[in-house]
């Protein structure tokens, strides 16, 4: 499978533009950048990641509302939710039925509207990650979870509080080049570690924001690939697990299974090992799970995550720089949108063009993504590796 | 309105929220805590037998939740006291729970410390009281 077309709108506050709108963005954007051009009749499905479509206005069937929009009412097209990773499970969808040989254009994407919501509204709606039934009786929230988690792991690894605002310090100052990205402005490490409580010991600078934003890609088989551009991205490995949803029924909570399930599957399918990857994009909601990931995917030693940053390994420059674009933390988090979204930028890094104004990975070739739904109920990893 | 439970659908779980009602495998001999389908242990065991837990645990994890972060169902609370703490708790029977802490030590809770459950008042909605269990200090 390869990837041959990406466009994403800018993550972050759109009041003037609705779900359809933010998707026809997208979508005109990935038109654009088919270096060799699209027929879009030659589209034959759709997976679209969405949680809620701006809090639930349009219950059922958001994917075929969107596809009508940008004249394209035939297309099958389906919303795929799995929360925060509703975006990497539609690209896995595409990718799978596109590995079947059922079909060999199809489109996988994401969309999500949450700053039409009022804030009470927003927490509400946010609560439906994990398992609500006993999570949210407890009075916890989703950052709550992340936060028993933190803290966990700050208990077993000596982790500090000023090494999880490493984390944000970092993306943040990677999203200033970025122009898509919701927060283009760096954080000092005084700030990011005394900004407002939010569930100890995660602040406002731990948390990820909540954004408008679409993102969509092209995948289409290898064989086609090269009748779209001379340099496709190629999906070289994809991997998707799931784990119990509450985190009270998870033997450990310093570790995402899911993740780990999900990234075992796609280093094995890509023949290929940690210590190949050039760049990863991956998914830190909050400044601790930035950390988890490392582990996850095998980055280094458990409990040596912090070291890992510290010694700016993963910054821009580094050996290994995870979240170029600036992350979920400060490109900003459109909950269906983001799976895709990161697709777009390793689309752009690997291709060379990543470059207005330069983030550019001088000489990437395979690059990982890494999506998390919830707490880690949920988890999609995927390698690629440039074709040019 | 979003992710809230209903009041047939808090009252399904009566059992647990009032008395920490438990099922125990007839495969494997363990406590499932909220119940499962299947033994969330052994995997293979969908035959339960129910139990009532002691209620008794130990601190594994714990946060505070700040008052502008909480749920709007609780917000009223934080507001009052600022921020509550939820602790995550392994009960001494295995299986682990979350819920709010109540007469915390004035350091704050901490991994590692004994806790009982209580039965106490968790919030209002639809105007329902929700009872349910808390986890104090064990003395």
């Amino acid at each position: 499978m390869a990837i041959v077309g990406a466009g994403q709108t800018a993550f972050g506050d759109f009041p003037e533009k609705g779900v359809k709108e933010l998707f026809a963005e997208a979508y005109f954007e990935m038109l654009k950048s088919v270096d060799k051009g699209l027929d879009p009749a030659m589209i034959e499905a759709a997976y679209l990641g969405c949680l809620s479509a701006g809090g639930g206005f349009q219950l059922g069937q958001l994917a075929p509302l969107l596809l009508g929009y940008v004249g394209l009412p035939h297309v099958p097209a389906v919303r795929l939710e799995n929360a925060c990773a509703s975006g990497g499970f539609a690209l896995y969808a595409a990718v799978c039925a596109v590995a079947s040989g059922h079909f060999k254009v199809v489109l996988a994407g994401g969309v999500e509207k949450m700053r039409d919501l009022s804030g009470q509204k927003g927490r509400y709606w946010l609560g439906v990650s994990g398992d609500t039934e006993y999570e949210r009786l407890a009075g916890c929230t989703f950052a709550g979870i992340y936060a028993l988690m933190a803290n966990r792991y700050m208990f077993e690894y000596g982790l500090t509080r000023r090494q999880l605002s490493l984390v944000a310090v970092k993306n943040h100052r990677h999203a200033v080049a970025n122009p898509k990205a919701q927060f283009r402005r760096a954080v000092t490490l005084e700030e990011a570690m005394e900004g407002p409580m939010v569930a100890h010991p995660l602040n406002i600078w731990d948390c990820s924001p909540t954004s408008d934003g679409a993102a969509l890609v092209l995948i289409c088989s290898a064989e086609l690939a090269r009748e779209f551009t001379d340099r496709p991205v190629y999906v070289a490995g994809f991997g998707a697990a799931g784990d119990y949803l509450a985190l009270h029924d998870r033997a450990d909570i310093t570790k995402l299974r899911a993740a780990r399930k999900a990234a075992r599957a796609a280093y094995e399918r890509a023949g290929l090992g940690p210590g190949d990857i050039d760049l990863a994009e991956v998914h830190d909601c909050f400044t601790i799970a930035e950390l988890l990931a490392y582990e996850d995917l095998g980055f280094c030693e458990e409990g040596k995550a912090a070291r890992l940053l510290e010694e700016g390994h993963t910054s821009f420059g580094g050996r290994l720089p995870v979240n170029v674009s600036g992350g979920l933390k400060a490109k900003g988090h459109p909950l269906g949108a983001t799976g895709c979204g990161q697709a777009c930028e390793i689309f752009a890094q690997l291709r060379g063009q990543a470059v207005e104004p330069s983030r550019q990975v001088p000489g990437a070739e395979i690059a990982l993504s890494h999506n998390v739904g919830g707490s880690g109920g949920t988890a999609t990893v995927f390698i690629y590796r440039g074709g040019s | 309105m979003g992710a809230h439970i209903s009041v047939p659908m808090y009252q399904r779980a009566v059992p647990q929220r009032y008395r920490l009602v438990g099922l125990r495998c007839r495969n494997c001999g363990r406590v499932n805590f909220p119940p499962k389908g299947v033994c969330r242990y052994c995997g293979v065991g969908a035959d339960f037998e129910e139990c009532r837990l002691s209620g008794r645990g130990t601190v594994h994890s714990w946060t505070l939740i700040a008052g502008a972060g909480a749920p709007p169902e609780f917000a009223a609370e934080a507001a009052c006291k600022g921020s509550y703490p939820v602790v995550l708790v392994e009960l001494d029977e295995g299986p682990r729970i979350i819920a709010q802490m109540v007469d915390p030590p004035e350091e704050g809770p901490r991994i590692g410390m004994r806790v009982e459950a209580v039965f106490r008042r968790i919030y209002e909605e639809e105007g329902v009281i929700r009872y349910g269990f808390k986890f104090r200090p064990m003395t």
